[in-house]
């Protein structure tokens, strides 16, 4: 037996950490404090200590090159082992990577955007500590979005939809949906950034937007995501205590900071909740085995955990819970069967396919949703599988208009009854603008110069910006190729699938 | 489960990512390409920044100096996230291995006076030159046009705080396991008249608005600093019964050469590019004219320093 | 006493090698429940959840530095309101 050998002697880590962080500050003395921060006084929050800054997590850099080189290198095994056996082939269903598509598309160039707007923080905050935690996320978002596109890269070679993510994510209707949200929260003042992304979207959403995406992964055979998945979400838990640490510090720094940080809770709260209804649709839709419906989800990590556990802990400071959550709680019933006909509707136009669940997969909805599913919903899809009987299939002709605020096509249903469509407008400079709820509507009349600006994919579509004004042209410009969009079965995927097993005897392992 | 067919090899029906076949034809990229081409938004931005109203959130006019397009440019070390942190832990490991052998057999403690000297009042100091940099370098991280520039700049930025960390932790080293060392370098780094030239340079540079000119004023003094403060001193350092130094510097020795690889290669990127090369040129030029004498400025009064401490001893 | 029972949460990632880990926070959390889910476990308990170094280190039969919890973690729901060398404990802070 070898003896254990004793502890070498050093600086305990919380002193040692601040030596090499905290101690790191910068005070001028040769030219202003503003010309070296100038962004940090214009949104009217005041601190006063920035050393107030905790961070438990107190990551050196070499401790923090040697875990991600140990996370990468588990990572890419897997991902050069499942391609050399192809494991593509052994996925529940080539549909189920419809999820993945809008994944690539829609979240990889938000990890992207959260990677250069982090190093912003890195760079105008004025506390040592927390910009080196921005540093930090900056660093490991760029990881996330690098490590997305490398586990997709292998799928990417045999299925439609993946090929232009960066191109359609600037240009495709849906896109907009997280693309207005990064730019909205980058655009804003840092102290807004931080509220937004790192408490709103990284603490208060992200186990609903990202679990979700990698359980799923995890059960329809895609082990490649679901190991970028879990692996990325190891830094988000540094990420999710950022933004906790960022919100409590600003709300003990001063009392005056309490309102304009409950506002920005409840703007983004809304704004983060309305991008997730894609998530929502995917999740009860897109997976040939489902794994937790939205409504259970947002139960067990909204409602519970943040609900639950969080806002009483918040309370302290004065902070309430946000605006509107109760238009979000009354519609978890149908959040994901609304968003999920926009895109069944629409998705000639889009670069991923949709279908109408199979009885099997409308059985677990409406066992899912007793309370809306067969009264509401079922009997669309109903209609749909019998015209689809009869070898058709319904599009929606025409373009929807879209929320100026969330830029989802206007389809969400009132609070009170799910049957009326909610519209809601408001006046700016002698114009009518339109938006999709309470929450929308809120977040336009508190800042309509900023979302007048807002680049909405319809009427840019009408304004002749996309290619011209027929549907080819618009597709063509959105990098969309022939048979990305519109229908799964008897699309290019759906063909090359059964080919690809056909004849093959299935041997249970 | 398993197929049969898994045993057949399904032809892939393209090699890569779209943008990258439109640039290279359809042929297997490497992962360097696909995380790097074209990942940065190129339009339909949707509001306006509320600190630069008349920018974009992506917008080459951030610099005077450009590219026709940015992709022409490649990080000659191929590094993306991975290659980057695989390589930089290699490099922390064998700073930590070889300062812990300093430490046990307290080869840093019991170096010689002059050369502890140096060590307190130069050398450790410049941890906060270093995270000066990390602010110079991360602008670039945001602002820098096309991700292959951008992300040369965030690997130099946390680089940056990694040089801080090393610095640092020889600081730890010298005063046998405390603090000690850095409270005084700090000190010294704040009021010691030598230091003051370069912490005036820097912070005139932190506030300069074109982030590549930020970067390039930094690496005028990067070039003169390291090759002065680390490889310079090492025969000195040898022979004067400070290996220990030696042994340590030789990390820093190691980063530098592995940051002028990039900038060196997109300066010349900026040089050639075929529509903005020469006015790149008269900006570079002109950059090396305003910060190229402040850098000698600022380092030759380290050097002197260091030179009048260990020249003393020799003599 | 005035710690709450609100209920804290860590999740991690079902691997082999996090299984010691896991069985440390078992022996030092009796309240602790566990729920699988594909992938993933997920280890909640009321008011909060410790996990000890020196246990950890018993259940690996080797060394283990606090930071390297940081390889399996994948979600948490509460505060790190400790994190030191040999301590980790998430909880609810007021």
């Amino acid at each position: 037996m070898t003896q254990a050998k004793p502890r070498a002697k050093k600086l305990p880590l919380k002193e040692r950490y601040a030596l090499l962080t905290r101690d790191l500050d910068w005070e001028p003395s040769y030219v202003e404090r503003e010309k070296l921060f100038p962004y940090t006084s214009y949104e009217g929050i005041k601190i006063h200590d920035w050393d107030g800054w905790q961070d438990p997590f107190r990551l050196t850099v070499d401790a923090y090159y040697k875990y991600q080189a140990e996370k990468d290198k588990r990572l890419y095994a897997v991902l050069d082992s499942f391609a050399q056996s192809q494991g593509h082939l052994g996925l529940a269903d080539a549909s189920y990577l419809n999820a993945i598509k809008l994944f690539i598309q829609g979240v990889t160039p938000l990890e992207y955007a959260a990677h250069r707007h982090f190093a912003y923080l890195a760079r105008y905050l004025e506390g040592p500590a927390p910009r080196f935690a921005a540093l930090c996320q900056s660093v490991d978002e760029l990881r996330h979005c690098q490590t997305q596109i490398h586990t997709i890269s292998n799928y990417n070679k045999y299925y439609g939809g993946f090929h232009s993510w960066s191109k359609m994510h600037d240009r495709v209707w849906y896109l907009s949906v997280p693309k207005s949200l990064f730019d909205d929260a980058m655009t804003a003042g840092p102290f807004e950034f931080l509220i937004s992304i790192s408490f709103s979207f990284e603490y208060l959403l992200t186990n609903l937007l990202f679990v979700p995406f990698m359980s799923g992964a995890s059960f329809n055979g895609d082990m490649p995501t679901m190991s970028f998945g879990f692996s990325a979400q190891s830094d988000e838990s540094r990420h999710m205590t950022l933004g906790l640490e960022a919100i409590k510090f600003l709300l003990e720094q001063d009392e005056g900071n309490v309102p304009i940080i409950q506002a920005w809770i409840d703007k983004w709260f809304w704004r983060a909740y309305r991008m997730s209804a894609l998530v929502a649709g995917m999740m009860d839709y897109m997976l040939p085995k489902p794994v937790m419906s939205w409504k259970e989800a947002f139960e067990l990590y909204f409602e519970d955990q943040m609900l639950g556990g969080l806002f009483p802990d918040l309370e302290y400071y004065g902070i309430t819970p946000p605006r509107h959550v109760e238009d979000a709680i009354a519609e978890k019933d149908h959040l994901s069967h609304q968003v999920y006909k926009i895109l069944h509707n629409f998705s000639f136009a889009a670069a991923f396919t949709t279908q109408t669940p199979s009885e099997e997969h409308s059985a677990w909805l409406s066992e899912q949703y007793p309370g809306s599913y067969d009264e509401l919903y079922k009997p669309v899809w109903d209609k749909h599988a019998r015209t689809e009987a009869a070898g058709g299939r319904i599009f929606f002709q025409g373009l929807p208009q879209l929320c100026q605020v969330c830029q989802v096509p206007m389809a969400f249903t009132e609070p009170d009854d799910p049957t009326a469509i909610s519209f809601r407008t408001s006046e700016f400079t002698g114009e009518t603008f339109h938006t999709c709820s309470n929450g929308c509507k809120w977040i336009f009349d508190r800042e309509p110069e900023k979302f007048v600006q807002a680049w909405l994919p319809v009427h840019q579509i009408y304004q002749g910006n996309c290619g011209g004004p027929s549907v080819p042209e618009v597709l063509d410009w959105y990098g969309i190729q022939d048979g990305d969009n519109g229908e799964y079965k008897g699309s290019p995927d759906q063909r090359s699938w059964a080919e690809w097993h056909s004849g093959a005897p299935k041997q249970e392992s | 489960m398993q197929y049969e067919l898994r045993y057949q090899v399904i032809e892939a029906k393209r090699q890569s990512y779209q943008n990258v076949i439109d640039r290279f034809g359809d042929q297997p990229a490497t992962r360097y390409q696909e995380a790097t081409l074209d990942v940065e938004p190129r339009e339909n931005f949707h509001y306006r920044p509320t600190w630069a109203q008349d920018r974009e959130l992506y917008d080459p006019r951030y610099s005077a100096l450009r590219l026709t397009d940015p992709y022409s440019y490649a990080d000659p070390r191929g590094f993306y996230y991975t290659p980057y942190v695989t390589n930089r832990a290699a490099l922390h490991d064998e700073f930590g291995k070889t300062l812990t052998y300093l430490e046990d057999r307290e080869l840093l403690v019991t170096l010689p006076e002059a050369w502890r000297s140096v060590l307190g009042s130069v050398v450790i100091p410049l941890r906060h030159y270093e995270s000066g940099c990390q602010l110079v370098s991360v602008t670039g991280a945001r602002f820098a046009h096309g991700t292959s520039l951008a992300q040369c700049c965030t690997f130099a930025a946390f680089d940056r705080i990694g040089n801080a960390q090393m610095l640092s932790r020889v600081g730890i080293a010298v005063a046998g396991g405390v603090g000690d060392t850095l409270t005084t370098a700090k000190q010294e780094w704040l009021d010691g008249a030598h230091l003051q030239p370069l912490r005036r340079l820097v912070e005139e540079i932190m506030v300069v608005d074109d982030w590549a000119e930020g970067l390039l004023a930094i690496d005028h003094v990067d070039s003169l600093l390291f090759p002065a403060m680390y490889a310079g001193l090492d025969e000195k350092a040898l022979l004067g019964g400070a290996g220990a130094y030696s042994l340590v510097a030789q990390y820093l020795t190691t980063w530098f050469a592995d940051q002028r690889r990039w900038i060196d290669a997109l300066v010349s990127a900026w040089r050639g590019d075929p529509e903005h090369g020469p006015s790149n040129t008269a900006h570079l030029d002109r950059i090396a004219a305003t910060w190229g004498p402040r850098a000698e400025e600022a380092v030759g009064a380290l050097t002197a320093v260091v030179a009048g401490r260990l020249d003393g001893v020799a003599a | 006493m005035t710690s709450t029972l609100r209920q804290v949460g860590i999740d991690i990632q079902d691997a082999e090698e996090n299984r010691p880990l896991v069985n440390a926070i078992k022996a030092d959390n009796p309240e602790l429940t566990i729920r699988h889910l594909p992938g993933l476990l997920k280890l909640q308990a009321a008011g909060r959840i410790v996990i000890n170094r020196e246990t950890v280190e018993s259940q690996l039969g080797r060394e283990w530095d606090t930071g390297e919890f940081q390889l399996a973690i994948v979600s948490y729901a509460g505060n790190f309101s400790e994190w030191d060398d040999d301590q980790i404990i998430v909880s609810w802070e007021h």
